[in-house]
């Protein structure tokens, strides 16, 4: 299990989702700012067009004026179609009229004589009676002036009842009202274009010829204007563009058609456009909502023949044929964008992989570590920055590696020591024990002997030889005895300089005969230490008696104590320091071993050392010895303060040499 | 004065003997823990022994259950304790049973002289004490 750590926490994907997370805000970002640019412009590209459109719809509207004035100034001037007008009795040439208004469209016609008395009036195919036409705005204008008027005039309801009685329903619109959806009338005024000739016979004023078109409920002229601007386009289901006449603020003309196909009038502009336009008469294009959808409009004031704002003109274009080009774009770069995300996961992944890869093993590599092996492989050696930790991490595996092959010697050594004792140790216990009986033999009869008085003086003296060498022999199996017991210190409170001290008031006389100086030099105030009283007494005494043994006379000894610190225990040093012959090197290595002694034969029984470093090692303790040939030795014995009685165990520990 | 030496090695017992006859003091020999407590016994009423001296480690029943079965026979007997293994251990042991002293081996004849000599004392000042 070389990744323990989850999927979601590992570097590479923090990596690639940062990566990820980043160019998404980007892509998110961008295509609202980009779709919304070009949404902005597309619809200023629209309004432009629309105020063009507009400007065409003014067109078409002011030709349809000028095209009636045109033919009503021809019909005007032809002398013999009014020739009648001299004589009552020949009549108007209804024929003519009829002609005039089916060509032109025209909703009404009539002519009046010099004073403005209707003579003649047709609506539509229908002749109607004669009768004032005071009422008619553009005959007053005509009889005042004398020449040609045309252009809108509003009339109020009498004025239409007087110029074209039939037509008085058509003002009447019937419209639903977007809430409710209840149907109500409005009666509203009646919006005409219209036009008014004099006719002079003979080149006096005789008469006026009028005529013109109600523009209420009217779909010609809007129509055209849808069909001439907008190529009656449809985009899905809609006519892209449409025109309206408005009286006032009221629809009165539309190419605006329901989902029915009726026409949508009745319906007022909103107070923002009427104010702009209506009111401060100016134009106006912007967003506007008709019926169920969004249009960009435009919208214009029409004048009447006196030059008051009494309705608009308006065309507008489906809004939605320019949202979907933005819709359309978003797609388009959201489908980019999730395939740029596609391509930096895949490429992200692969090189993170590569970045990793190194990582990668050497995770591995110190998971094979803490699993015992030093000498994992972590792949080749990068040249970036990871290169530097694969270079540490590898300079770190051969210090361990040398650790622990160091550790393992010395590991091994002492096992083998300590295999060593024990063995000698058992075998110890039972020669000894076999031997002491009949050494106790050996001892008894020898001393008895020697008790008689009778005795020659060299049998005796050879008998003190056997008793001395007995004794010798009882020493050795005791030595050997004391190194094999492993059994536990008994410890208390010790202050070690004052057994130090005893040992060396002890041993004093011993120096004195050998001239040596034996000097002691205790650290003040040292805490007590757990000791084994007895058994650190020998220990003090063999390595005294050693060291008088290894030194010349005049030569010293000095016996130091101190405060000392291993690894992290604190304790008491004790050095003996003696300026004797030293000790060789190769025997330095057996120094410790049982039985191995440089004494002269006879003088040491190789075991003062061993049981030594064993007593010293039931402490806790450590035993080192640094010696020089011809210039002495130092053995330091080192005893750590117990924290408490219950950590007071015998070791197997180390002892050093 | 009469001892009673238990022990199966025989050169032991003849040292013994000799170091403590030159002493003019009586001893009787028990080659087994057996033998001993069976001479312990029969001397109890007519002729009792002053002190046992008596090895540890023996082939069957070793130095530690003589001492316990001969406090039981003679609980006020000093008992002198030899033993070639004379560890802490062994020393405790000794006691716990019943020792009153304990020697060595080997040793000199005047050793064991002193060893028979403080095992006295100290029953007697254990006596005393109580």
């Amino acid at each position: 299990m070389f990744f323990a750590v989850d999927r979601l926490h590992s570097i590479r994907f923090k990596l690639i989702a940062s990566l990820i997370i980043a160019s998404l805000l980007v892509c998110v970002v961008s295509i609202f700012v980009g779709g919304n640019m070009l949404y902005r412009s597309v619809l200023d590209e629209a309004r432009n067009r629309i105020r063009q459109d507009l400007n065409v719809a003014r067109v078409l509207y002011d030709d349809r004026i000028n095209t009636i004035r045109t033919a009503l100034e021809l019909t005007a001037s032809m002398p013999e179609v009014f020739s009648g007008f001299c004589s009552p009795e020949s009549p108007l040439p209804e024929t003519a009229f009829m002609q005039l208004t089916t060509h032109q469209g025209l909703d009404f016609l009539g002519v009046t004589d010099a004073q403005g008395q209707v003579v003649y009036r047709q609506e539509g195919n229908r002749s109607g009676s004669p009768g004032s036409s005071k009422s008619y705005p553009l005959v007053e204008k005509v009889l005042k002036e004398k020449q040609t008027f045309a252009g809108t005039v509003v009339l109020s309801e009498d004025e239409l009842l007087f110029v074209a009685p039939s037509l008085v329903d058509r003002v009447r619109v019937s419209h639903a009202v977007p809430k409710g959806g209840r149907l109500f009338t409005t009666q509203a005024a009646a919006m005409t274009i219209g036009v008014a000739v004099p006719i002079f016979l003979d080149g006096s004023f005789a008469g006026i010829l009028y005529g013109g078109m109600l523009l209420n409920q009217e779909t010609g002229l809007v129509d055209k204007i849808g069909e001439t601007v907008f190529k009656n386009e449809i985009y899905k289901g809609q006519n892209v563009g449409t025109a309206t006449i408005f009286l006032d603020n009221l629809r009165i003309a539309t190419s605006v058609k329901d989902a029915s196909g009726k026409r949508a009038l009745g319906t007022r502009a909103s107070p923002e456009v009427a104010r702009r336009v209506l009111g401060e008469g100016g134009s106006w294009t912007g967003r506007a909502r008709v019926l169920d959808n969004w249009y960009v409009t435009a919208y214009e004031p029409l004048l009447d023949i006196s030059g008051k704002r009494v309705g608009m003109l308006y065309v507008g274009v489906l809004e939605a044929q320019y949202a979907d080009v933005r819709a359309r774009a978003i797609a388009k770069f959201a489908s980019i964008i999730l395939v740029g995300v596609l391509v930096a996961i895949i490429l992200g992944w692969m090189i993170t992989g590569r970045i990793m890869q190194p990582v990668t093993h050497l995770i591995r590599a110190s998971a094979e570590i803490s699993s015992g092996n030093l000498s994992p492989d972590i792949g080749p050696i990068s040249k970036d920055d990871i290169g530097r930790l694969q270079r540490n991490f590898l300079t770190m595996t051969d210090a361990l590696r040398e650790k622990e092959e160091r550790k393992r010697v010395e590991h091994e050594t002492r096992l083998l020591q300590s295999e060593k004792q024990a063995s000698i140790g058992k075998l110890a216990a039972g020669v000894a024990h076999e031997i002491n009986n009949p050494l106790t033999a050996v001892l008894t009869f020898t001393h008895l002997i020697l008790r008689r008085k009778d005795l020659p003086e060299e049998v005796r003296e050879d008998l003190e030889m056997v008793a001395d060498q007995t004794e010798r022999v009882r020493n050795i199996v005791k030595s050997l005895l004391d190194f094999s017991r492993q059994s536990e210190i008994e410890v208390e409170s010790i202050d070690i300089n004052g057994l130090i001290r005893d040992c060396v008031e002890l041993m004093k006389n011993q120096a004195l005969i050998k001239d040596i100086e034996l000097s002691f030099k205790g650290q003040e105030k040292l805490a007590p230490l757990r000791l084994d009283r007895n058994r650190i007494q020998s220990v003090m005494i063999n390595l005294i008696i050693n060291a008088l043994d290894a030194t010349a006379a005049g030569g010293s000894i000095k016996i130091v104590t101190a405060r000392s610190v291993e690894g992290c225990k604190k304790g008491v040093s004790i050095a003996v320091e003696d300026t004797g012959h030293g000790i060789s090197p190769e025997d330095m290595e057996h120094l410790f071993d049982p039985f191995f002694s440089t004494k002269e034969v006879g003088k040491g029984t190789g075991l003062g050392l061993a049981v030594t470093a064993g007593i010293v090692e039931r402490h806790g303790g450590s035993i080192k010895v640094r010696s020089r040939k011809n210039e002495g030795t130092t053995f330091t014995l080192w005893i750590p303060y117990q924290d408490g009685p219950e950590d007071f165990q015998p070791r197997t520990g180390e002892y050093k040499l | 004065m009469k001892i009673l030496i238990v022990d199966d090695d025989e050169i032991v017992v003849r040292s013994c003997r000799r170091i403590l006859n030159a002493e003019e003091v009586q001893t009787q020999v028990a080659a087994s823990v057996d033998i001993g407590l069976k001479l312990l016994l029969e001397h109890r009423d007519i002729d009792p022994f002053d002190l046992i001296l008596t090895d540890i480690k023996m082939p069957g029943r070793d130095g530690f259950e003589m001492i316990r079965r001969a406090r039981e026979i003679e609980p006020d007997i000093p008992i002198l304790m030899m033993t070639g293994y004379l560890t802490p251990e062994t020393m405790e042991k000794g006691h716990l049973d019943g020792v009153d002293y304990s020697i060595a081996k080997p040793f000199t004849p005047d050793e064991l002289i002193e060893a028979v000599h403080k095992t006295i004392i100290r029953k007697k000042k254990e006596q005393t004490d109580e």
